[in-house]
């Protein structure tokens, strides 16, 4: 399945599938089934991510709490010493907890990058809504997509404004005083504009019943697609149990 | 085109809490086909006019008119609003939809059209004004000038028997603006526009008023 | 302060989807279309802002401004933040899927106990309406890295250390947000003081 493939499939069966893999490697206690995740994962963004330098450089971002995992966990979980280096034990429970860690959270995160990647988000409002989200829910997030460019913009101009009056962020009052009215009169002109959004609504027959008119058509493909993996999350769950309960 | 009236304000006063009169005794009348201009200094009332007429302000005194309907129900202010199209100064608070289609399609969705004869709807009105290749487009990635066109856009979807535009030129290049006025002398549809650009006002509407102690005017073009 | 994937057990995941569903169901419920406007476009604010770096010491911080939201939106910051949340995941890969509903309900829970604790102070003069908006925005942190630092113990053991450093270390940003919030409600007391006459 190419990244063109990938963006023809039924944006609901995008979804479902990302939904399912972060619930499903979210579950696995098995490093060697993790990593098998892992690879699949790998495997999967290297067949269809459009992109995979934009995709590394997400995923390295995804990764400064898993860095905070990895300089807290390993020398202060209890268990089997594995190093010492003075006064510092790491233990092996530790290093484990920690390569688990990684492995899921990169293997989860490999396959929502890939699988949203191409989504517009009016996409994945109708999916959402088709996936019987509340109505209010998706017309929430298209409105605050939709406004987000708008109030990025203007908190660029506000900026630009103080930066041309010799304005620069320092660990002052002054600093800080500035940033809250700069975000007081983003909060007053949001609110106020929210209000005239509203009224601009209504002056076009709104009158409570929010609708899309984005249709969206299930393929057989579609269908393979989901049952497919699923049936492979399926089989990594029963692995990771079967690994775990020979442990025990 | 009837000489009947489409919309009257009779006898308004109007002012904000804590400040004075901005009203005081008003008549404006709309007939069917009528094209008028408003031109008035900062602060004299033309956006406030607008908004009493579509009922986004209640006035202190006086009636509003829809077809010789008071408009006093929630029932009646929804025909109006479905009649008569206002466009906003502001595009970024008229076009609240993620892409051109959804935006334009909003308003026959709201007449009771179905999803798909809101879009073919959404379309035709696109492609009447040009503007049929942004149809996918996300709002955001317009410039001032497409905006303002899709603003339009989407209150003609509705078919509305008149429009009320609130300074469509303002913040617009020379282009943008030229291609506002094409786009307004070539449908007759009756209007009222609020502008500071006499020039533009010229070209797009037939008589002039102005608000003179908060009341209507004459005024030449 | 987001949780990334893979950390948290399925137990610990369930109990945030369901909390936070039911935080959601509470907050779309109270809230007409009219709000439900003002509700998105002030979660358009909170995505913005938390992209603002300011200055602390040596480095920066992201302020996280979840209080400011819970003042205005009451329980309408649950499905608020749900959303803002998405929108990070999706825009900046910041948190994910399966740890959404928890990474929600720690941020929106303290949001909506400050509403209740604090906005009758804002509709105060002088110094109260300051204390409020310092509380409203100090404690709302606090909240939520007690609540994140809490599901980190709930999901392992070993992670309960990781849990205590990470309360530690928002210690700064929640004396730094409690400022922020009480110049920004102070701006808006001089400028439109009827947005701080909480109705709901």
């Amino acid at each position: 399945m190419s990244s063109t493939a990938m963006h023809q499939t039924d944006p609901r069966a995008l979804l479902l599938v990302a939904g399912g893999a972060a619930f499903c490697l979210s579950c696995l206690q098995s490093l060697v089934v993790s990593g098998t995740g892992l690879a699949l994962a790998a495997i999967f963004a290297c067949v269809c991510a459009p992109d995979w330098r934009s995709l590394l450089k997400r995923l390295l971002l995804a990764n400064l709490f898993v860095l905070f995992i990895w300089l807290t966990v390993p020398w202060t979980m209890p268990g089997t010493d594995i190093l010492i280096i003075g006064p510092v034990h790491f233990s092996r429970e530790g290093l484990l907890l920690a390569m688990g860690v990684t492995l899921k959270c990169n293997a989860i995160l490999l396959i929502f990058l890939t699988l949203t990647a191409d989504m517009g988000l009016l996409q994945m409002g109708c999916a959402l809504q088709k996936l019987h989200m509340p109505v209010k829910l998706v017309f929430l997030l298209l409105f605050t997509y939709r406004y987000i460019h708008v109030i990025a913009e203007e908190w660029k101009k506000l900026q630009t404004a103080a930066a041309l009056r010799g304005f620069m962020m320092q660990t002052s009052f002054h600093t800080y005083k500035t940033i809250g009215n700069m975000l007081g009169l983003t909060v007053i002109n949001s609110i106020t504009r929210s209000h005239r959004i509203y009224e601009a609504m209504l002056l076009r027959g709104f009158s409570g019943d929010f609708y899309l008119t984005t249709e969206l058509k299930a393929r057989r493909r579609d269908i393979i697609f989901v049952s497919s993996c699923f049936f492979v999350l399926a089989c990594l769950l029963c692995a990771d149990l079967y690994v775990t309960c020979c442990h025990v | 085109m009837s000489d009947s009236p489409l919309l009257s304000l009779n006898n308004i006063s109007f002012g904000y809490t804590g400040s004075p009169l901005l009203f005081d005794g008003l008549d404006f009348t709309l007939t069917e086909g009528e094209q008028t201009g408003i031109h008035a200094p900062n602060g004299s009332g033309k956006t406030t006019l607008l908004r009493l007429a579509m009922g986004l302000e209640k006035a202190q005194s006086g009636t509003v008119l829809f077809q010789g309907s008071p408009v006093d129900s929630a029932q009646a202010l929804h025909h109006l609003r479905c009649t008569v199209g206002f466009v906003l100064q502001n595009s970024d608070e008229q076009l609240f939809s993620s892409t051109v289609l959804e935006d334009v399609a909003f308003g026959p969705l709201n007449l009771g059209l179905k999803p798909q004869e809101a879009r073919d709807r959404a379309l035709e009105t696109l492609e009447s004004i040009g503007m049929a290749a942004l149809a996918e487009r996300p709002i955001h990635q317009l410039s001032g000038g497409e905006k303002k066109l899709v603003s339009i856009a989407t209150v003609l979807s509705m078919r509305p028997k008149a429009l009320l535009l609130d300074e469509p030129t303002t913040f617009l290049d020379e282009k943008s603006r030229g291609r506002i006025i094409r786009l307004l002398q070539e449908m007759g549809i009756g209007r009222v526009i609020v502008s500071h650009d006499r020039d533009f006002l010229r070209q797009t509407t037939v008589s002039l008023v102005t608000i003179k102690d908060g009341r209507i005017a004459p005024c030449s073009l | 302060m987001h949780i990334s994937e893979g950390v948290l057990s399925p137990t610990v995941l369930a109990c945030g989807y369901a909390l936070t569903a039911a935080g959601t169901y509470l907050g779309l419920r109270r809230t007409d279309y009219s709000r439900l406007v003002t509700t998105a476009v002030l979660a358009s604010v909170f995505f913005v802002a938390s992209l603002v770096h300011v200055p602390l010491g040596p480095g920066s911080v992201h302020l996280v401004l979840n209080g400011l939201l819970g003042l205005f939106l009451g329980w309408a910051a649950f499905p608020a933040l749900l959303i803002a949340l998405l929108l990070q995941a999706v825009f900046f890969r910041y948190g994910g899927l399966a740890v959404l509903g928890i990474n929600t309900f720690d941020m929106a829970f303290p949001a909506v106990l400050c509403h209740y604790c604090f906005r009758s102070w804002l509709g105060k003069a002088g110094v109260v309406r300051i204390a409020g908006a310092f509380c409203c925005g100090a404690v709302s942190v606090a909240g939520a890295a007690v609540c994140t630092a809490l599901a980190l113990a709930f999901a392992n053991e070993g992670f309960v250390t990781s849990a205590r450093i990470l309360l530690v270390a928002h210690l700064p940003i929640m004396l730094l947000e409690g400022c922020i919030v009480a110049l920004m409600v102070s701006y808006i007391a001089k400028n439109k003081p009827e947005l701080l006459h909480f109705t709901q």
